[in-house]
């Protein structure tokens, strides 16, 4: 039997009128399911004047009233521990996770039922068959197994899979590469940030990552690993393919994966997911080719129902044509852009963190930054890029020092960024989520005065 | 078997692989309803059904709820 290009061809290469229908289908049972059983959804729903009976075509979704984190996390508050969005009883679950806390806020706690976990390892099997990983292969994850839902539903992937499957936990980062290089590692999964630590790490113990079997870097957990410069690096520095995968806690797994043609994307799961992409402000949907919000219903966890959540990510949805690998799942144009929330307001520019990095990783000599903001004389707004240079590539620093600040102003309306060498080793190392940018301007609290 | 075989949710009649695997499918349903097994066959019925599940939503074949059942 011929290899299958696609893990569930069926329904990934669908027309897009029957994806339309097979969405429909199952949103009618889902919201009816959330309206039957969870009290969280039927409030909502009852406050927004909606009934599941008027979900009649894929449009009627727009009558769903949106949910936000803020209301989830207020539900925790209110009700603890889970508030008052299980559409059943906890006694059900099997796992429990909560999100990283990357944002600084309540995690968002999860519950989830045998088959929610099937669903969550497949929607990884998608994104890992996707880009190629096949039952021959080694997978090296080089993640904690914590609390932090992070690669556990690809790990069950590659099992399903039928991959070797190599878990990296609660191991040092030159024990973790003396494994990869040991165990002959076809594929590593870890956020972009520590793949190029990994990296670092093979470099300092003389260990040249491109001679290994490493074919595959499977990254996720990050912007990053759309950023053209960022792949280019890991690509180079690995020797092998990058691949992107992007998902978050409340859904539990993946919903974009970038698949082996590397269209400059992410392929969206659509079969599994409805994926909405609005204009922040407005709530109005965006055409194809708008940098909008992305708000995502999903159809697997039965347990915490999903439904058109606001994430927050900026994404830019384009035509599922872009990719000629015959899926027909649309596509996020260089993946997750960044966050909304990220943004920072400097002097009047709007400065998102993704695109600051997008530039300064043009620099291959550039080993490690910190984005710094901060209020001099407590009058006016500054920022700041701390570098560290790659070992060996000191002389370099004059010259990268002027174009990087460069180019940055260039790309913020002529915004002032000011580049500072920091010594080498001295800025944080990141294994999860990388958290570059310092903002050290004064906080403003609701009733208290700036400090 | 008994089991009735509807159309999948796309009004496509199912194949004859689609078919066996729902009829496995509706089985293990059936056995995960039953209260005569022995907590080894009762749990791993269910973690058979769930992986059933699976396959038979990834084919649209149903979209459906088990937490009834434990799954």
């Amino acid at each position: 039997m011929p290899e299958a290009a696609y893990w569930n061809p069926k329904t990934e290469t669908l027309p897009r009128d029957e994806l339309a229908r097979l969405q429909l289908i199952k949103l009618q049972r889902l919201v009816a399911w959330a309206h039957e059983r969870s009290p969280f959804h039927r409030r909502a729903f009852d406050a927004a004047g909606f009934h599941p009976d008027q979900l009649r075509t894929l449009a009627d979704l727009r009558r769903i009233p949106l949910m936000t984190r803020e209301q989830w996390m207020e539900a925790q508050v209110e009700t603890p521990l889970f508030g008052d969005l299980l559409a059943t009883e906890p006694q059900q679950a099997i796992r429990y996770h909560l999100t990283s806390g990357t944002s600084g806020r309540v995690p968002i706690r999860v519950l989830d039922g045998m088959k929610d976990w099937e669903w969550i390892a497949e929607m990884w099997c998608y994104g890992f068959w996707g880009f190629g990983v096949r039952p021959k292969d080694s997978v090296y994850f080089a993640f904690g197994y914590g609390s932090f839902i992070g690669f556990w539903g690809a790990h069950y992937a590659c099992e399903k899979i039928g991959a070797l499957v190599m878990p990296g936990g609660a191991q040092t980062t030159d024990q973790r590469v003396r494994q990869i290089v040991d165990m002959g590692a076809t594929v590593v999964c870890s956020t972009p940030t520590y793949a190029l630590r990994l990296w670092q790490q093979a470099t300092e113990m003389g260990l040249d990552l491109r001679a290994t079997p490493v074919e595959r870097l499977i990254v996720s957990g990050e912007p990053a690993g759309s950023i053209p410069a960022v792949k280019r690096q890991l690509e180079e520095a690995w020797g092998a393919k990058c691949g992107d995968t992007a998902g978050m806690t409340e859904i539990g797994t993946i919903m974009i994966f970038e698949c082996a043609h590397q269209p400059g994307g992410t392929h969206i799961i659509e079969d599994h997911f409805i994926e909405e992409v609005i204009n922040p402000e407005s709530g109005e949907p965006v055409p194809y080719g708008e940098l909008g919000e992305r708000v995502v219903t999903s159809f697997g966890r039965g347990f915490i129902p999903l439904i058109r959540y606001r994430s927050k990510d900026m994404v830019l949805k384009v035509p599922f044509s872009r990719c000629t690998c015959g899926r027909t799942g649309d596509i996020y144009d260089g993946g997750i852009r960044g966050r909304w929330d990220d943004m920072k307001l400097i002097r009047g520019t709007n400065v998102y963190p993704r695109a600051v990095e997008a530039i300064v990783r043009e620099f291959d000599a550039v080993d490690e930054f910190q984005i710094y903001v901060w209020r001099k004389d407590n009058i006016q707004d500054e920022i700041a890029i701390k570098v560290e240079i790659k070992p060996g590539r000191e002389g370099e620093w004059p010259a990268l020092q002027r174009r990087l600040g460069a180019d940055l102003a260039i790309a913020h309306e002529g915004l002032r960024f000011i580049i500072e060498r920091a010594d080498y080793g001295t800025l944080p190392r990141f294994e999860l989520k990388a958290k570059r940018l310092v903002d050290d301007r004064p906080k403003v609290e609701y009733g208290a005065p700036a400090r | 078997m008994g089991i009735r075989i509807e159309n999948d949710l796309l009004g496509r009649e199912p194949t004859g692989a689609e078919r066996d695997v729902l009829e496995v499918y509706e089985r293990l349903k059936a056995l995960a309803a039953r209260e005569d097994l022995p907590p080894s066959a009762a749990r791993n019925v269910r973690k058979a059904l769930a992986c059933l599940w699976q396959a038979t939503n990834d084919l649209a074949l149903q979209f459906e709820q088990l937490y009834h059942l434990g799954v």
